[in-house]
């Protein structure tokens, strides 16, 4: 019974005082190492989405600009990401507060609400100017915000031509973001192991005190080493997403034959040879 | 039977609740009881909102700003202790400029009601949901006659917590006033049957009210390119259904100032009998 579990041998070092907590703790761990290394090998999905929904925002609104900010829960701000059209650009890398400004009234309420002559209070368009070197004239925000909660918000900025946004803009800015929300979820892996198995925790019903500590313990040390060979080997094969297919099979091969090699060296070449064999070349 | 008690409710919600009440649609708003008996002139009578306490649910309210002019008599806000969300005495602020931009409306419309403000947006982001429960709850024990809900939750954990709430302000006399979502989710307590649902029309026009007989969103008001009071003792134009709802809510008060006995379902069948034909004639 005792090892043959399939667990590492640092599990099994880990397990001598025993008890359900330990054996938590080594499955938070383990989990934590699969998210560490699915975060490296998928690269940074989100920002294409984002671009894309933000340029086909000011093209669909025929506006000067759109933007999307994030709520980061890390920092507990809402963080503008993406930003399109060149009045726009000031706004990128900008963090607020999530109940600040329109912005982050739109984030806590999940209200969409439309704004125009802007400009004309100058105490708005000061602060507003301040942040972003840009004071629009009107503006659209939405949340965007599936069943499964608002993640951020989406602002239109400056429709071309006479006139502001209407009813029909804002209700179609409300049903368009809809649709980017649940791309940019489904864009998105979750990037931090923290914030995954905080959730994770949360749901089954931990206080936010045991959650902490469990989640500090896990993700203790992960990342620390930055030469750990097999965090090199997730980057290198996240870096080969960029290889043309001739290049993708000579790796495939290559590495097909390392692993077999592994795979002797591991068991000391016992047993397993008569039935691996075969499916070998 | 037919289809329509076949199919799940849901499919006759759709997010654009202001499409009802465009021009174009304004056909389909004929009821089939037309109330002829009661007009505006006995709805309202010299109604100006004495004698009615008015709960606005929101940013906070800018007690200084000119747009409420000594309406307000009492502040309130949530906040977080511990595991519980409490309300608290707060100063008369808001660092939004939403919730002054609802009290300047209502306070226009019914300028001797009394209003209270409760803040429910605070600095922790934490608990969005049960501090606006918590809120409301606070505002129907405090006796309110009317709350503006400018806006609402989306947490389907709370789900029960606010048709609990929509139900005790019913018993108790308690009239909610919501603003509906654009956005193509579940939306508490704005769809509960027990409550009127807001969603603007796209007539500049503050005296032009209309009712809409399919639910859940009953009432189409002014909410287009409205003229409000914002942050810092300033005025901005703002298009959204959480600036139709006010409107209602000023309406009603005045109703429940010139007939004090009216119930929540009253006010609303009064709302409805002396809205604006659909259609001019």
């Amino acid at each position: 019974m005792s090892e043959a579990s399939g667990r590492s041998p640092g599990d099994a070092r880990r397990d001598a005082p025993a008890g359900s907590e330990v054996e938590l703790a080594a499955a938070l761990r383990s989990l934590a190492v699969r998210i560490e290394a699915a975060r490296r090998l998928t690269p940074p999905a989100g920002a294409a989405i984002l671009r894309s929904i933000v340029e086909t925002t000011a093209t669909l609104f025929g506006a000067e600009a759109a933007s999307i900010a994030l709520y980061d829960p890390a920092t507990d701000r809402l963080v503008f990401e993406v930003a399109a059209g060149e009045q726009g650009q000031g706004v990128v890398g900008v963090s607020i507060g999530p109940t600040d400004g329109v912005a982050g009234y739109v984030y806590s309420t999940g209200q969409a609400i439309a704004l125009s002559d802007v400009a004309a209070d100058a105490r708005f368009g000061r602060s507003t100017a301040e942040r972003t070197g840009y004071v629009p004239r009107s503006l659209i925000a939405v949340p965007l915000a599936d069943d499964d909660g608002v993640i951020g918000v989406l602002e239109v900025l400056d429709k071309r031509g006479d006139g502001g946004f209407d009813l029909r803009d804002l209700e179609l800015a409300g049903a368009f973001a809809r649709q980017a929300t649940v791309a940019i979820r489904s864009g998105r892996i979750e990037r931090d192991a923290a914030s995954l198995l905080r959730a994770v925790i949360g749901a089954a019903g931990s206080s936010n005190g045991e959650t902490d500590a469990l989640v500090e313990a896990a993700i203790d040390g992960l990342d620390a080493d930055p030469d750990d060979p097999v965090w090199a080997l997730a980057d290198q094969i996240a870096r080969l997403r960029a290889a043309d297919p001739a290049q993708l099979d000579l790796v495939r091969e290559l590495l097909a034959v390392l692993v077999r090699r592994a795979d002797r060296g591991g068991r000391g070449g016992r047993g397993r040879g008569a039935r691996g064999q075969p499916a070998g070349r | 039977m037919s289809d329509s008690s076949t199919a799940p409710a849901t499919t006759a919600v759709l997010p654009a609740w202001a499409e009802a009440f465009a021009a174009a649609n304004r056909a389909d708003l004929a009821r089939v009881a037309p109330f002829t008996a009661v007009d505006r002139a006995w709805a309202f009578g010299a109604g100006d909102g004495a004698g009615v306490t008015v709960a606005v649910i929101d940013s906070g309210i800018d007690a200084a700003h000119p747009a409420v002019d000594g309406s307000i008599v009492e502040s309130v806000r949530t906040e977080l202790d511990g595991e519980e969300t409490i309300v608290v005495a707060d100063d008369p602020i808001d660092p939004v400029g939403h919730g002054t931009a609802c009290a300047g409306i209502i306070h226009g419309l019914a300028p001797a009601a009394s209003l209270i403000s409760v803040r429910v947006l605070g600095p922790d982001n934490r608990g969005k949901g049960l501090a606006f429960a918590a809120g409301l709850r606070w505002a129907i024990e405090r006796g309110a006659s009317i709350v503006n809900l400018s806006l609402s939750s989306r947490s389907e954990a709370l789900y029960a917590t606010f048709h609990d709430l929509a139900d005790r302000a019913y018993f108790a006399n308690c009239l909610l006033v919501c603003a509906a979502n654009n956005v193509a989710i579940a939306s508490y307590p704005s769809l509960f049957a027990a409550v009127v649902s807001v969603a603007a029309h796209d007539v500049r026009d503050p005296a032009t009210w209309f009712y809409n007989p399919r639910p859940p969103v009953e009432f189409g008001a002014y909410g287009l390119d409205v003229d409000v009071a914002w942050r810092d003792g300033g005025r901005i134009v703002a298009t959204g259904n959480s600036f139709a709802a006010p409107h209602i809510t000023g309406l009603a008060a005045r109703i429940r100032a010139a007939h004090p006995t009216a119930t929540p379902f009253e006010v609303k069948t009064i709302l409805a009998a002396t809205a604006n034909a659909p259609v001019e004639a």
